[in-house]
């Protein structure tokens, strides 16, 4: 019983290059997702060190920054540039730099941590978490 | 499609594998009455599948030690190509797993299908249910976020209302008396390997069994 006796030729090349095509697509879709996260660390973006041009921050002044997953709080102080995990070491809210008081501040718990990171007051044990970071052409590069 | 035909036809002769095919796949031979709903077994299982293929490569990553495993895990999502995905694809196949193993057995209870002579493919079936939900349970600890480990705290201490023996069940399956990186360890550990290593064995014997006593048909 060949196509041409039941008439539908037209329809049985459809149906085979419909499927196959589809199931070439969906073999792709999986091969390509997998093909790239399998590929080398060293094209990864995130090897990249992090620049922070040092000239838009003022004395007094905190940035908060993105840096391989972690937020990072950048302090211009009294002639020097701290960098610090932004993350309170209590419960891992961000800390807030108040610049009229010149102390960093949780808004979770009220922790108090001075501009180099230590604890002032609050219910936390250990100070803020230092980020090393060098200072090249007024860019501070972390990583 | 030459080429295909060519390798086909190589593996044929040396194997005679167009009856098994057809057996199986092309020609295989079902009751007419048979629904969509007999495919959510064979579907279960496929997503299992992709749970270990996904797991293989989230495991290229993971880090099961309890200051690292949380950056580990948002390393992979954040900066490795396409890990979001996997990362995603193995969350939601665990849901859509237990969705479907349930539906499975809907289907199996409400036709009766568990009467004699398939009985043990039912009690297989359960215990497959128990590894399942185990393998989420302890699946869930892993990245180690506030999530898991409040509900991992809360799931363990359950068998703490049991009397007598409560509390020993809870530091046994803990490995001490609170959550801690020991328990991260075990809870990897059995989610790695132990885990799958019985569920596929009982898959195996439910599967053989299936098989042998053939398709029940609907009432």
């Amino acid at each position: 019983m060949t196509c041409a006796n039941s008439g539908n030729c037209g329809r049985r090349r459809f149906c085979k290059t419909a499927i196959t095509g589809m199931t070439a697509a969906s073999a792709a879709m999986v091969t390509y997702p997998v093909a790239a996260f399998l590929g080398l660390p060293e094209r990864l973006e995130s090897n990249k060190p992090l620049e922070v041009p040092l000239d838009l921050l003022q004395e007094g002044q905190a940035r908060y920054l993105e840096f391989r997953g972690l937020q990072l709080i950048l302090l211009s102080w009294s002639d020097t540039v701290n960098v610090f995990n932004a993350s309170c070491p209590h419960l891992g809210c961000n800390v807030v730099w108040e610049s009229a008081e010149g102390t960093f501040r949780c808004p979770c718990h009220g922790a108090v941590f001075g501009p180099d990171g230590t604890v002032v007051s609050g219910p936390v044990s250990a100070p803020l978490q230092p980020v090393p970071f060098e200072i090249q052409d007024g860019k501070a590069i972390i990583g | 499609m030459q080429i295909i035909r060519r390798v086909y036809d190589w593996f044929d002769d040396r194997y005679q594998i167009t009856p098994i095919i057809e057996k199986n796949v092309t020609k295989k031979q079902v009751p007419r009455t048979l629904g969509w709903a007999a495919c959510l077994g064979g579907l279960s299982f496929l997503v299992f599948l992709v749970q270990v293929f996904t797991g293989v490569l989230l495991l290229m990553y993971y880090k099961p030690q309890p200051d690292q495993a949380w950056d580990s895990v948002t390393f992979l999502t954040s900066n490795v190509p396409m890990g979001w995905l996997v990362q995603r694809i193995h969350t939601v196949g665990a849901n859509l797993m237990i969705v479907l193993v349930f539906m499975h057995m809907a289907r199996i209870a409400y036709y009766k299908i568990f009467r004699r002579p398939r009985e043990l493919h039912w009690v297989s079936g359960v215990v497959l249910l128990m590894l399942t939900l185990t393998l989420a349970f302890t699946g869930y600890l892993l990245p180690w976020t506030q999530l898991s480990y409040w509900g991992a705290k809360v799931g363990t201490e359950i068998p703490s209302a049991i009397p007598i023996v409560g509390n020993d069940i809870v530091e046994w399956i803990r490995r001490g008396r609170a959550i801690s990186g020991e328990t991260l360890g075990f809870f990897f550990s059995l989610h790695i390997w132990i885990l799958p290593g019985t569920a596929v064995l009982f898959m195996l014997m439910h599967f053989m069994m299936i098989r042998r006593t053939g398709i029940s048909r609907p009432l």
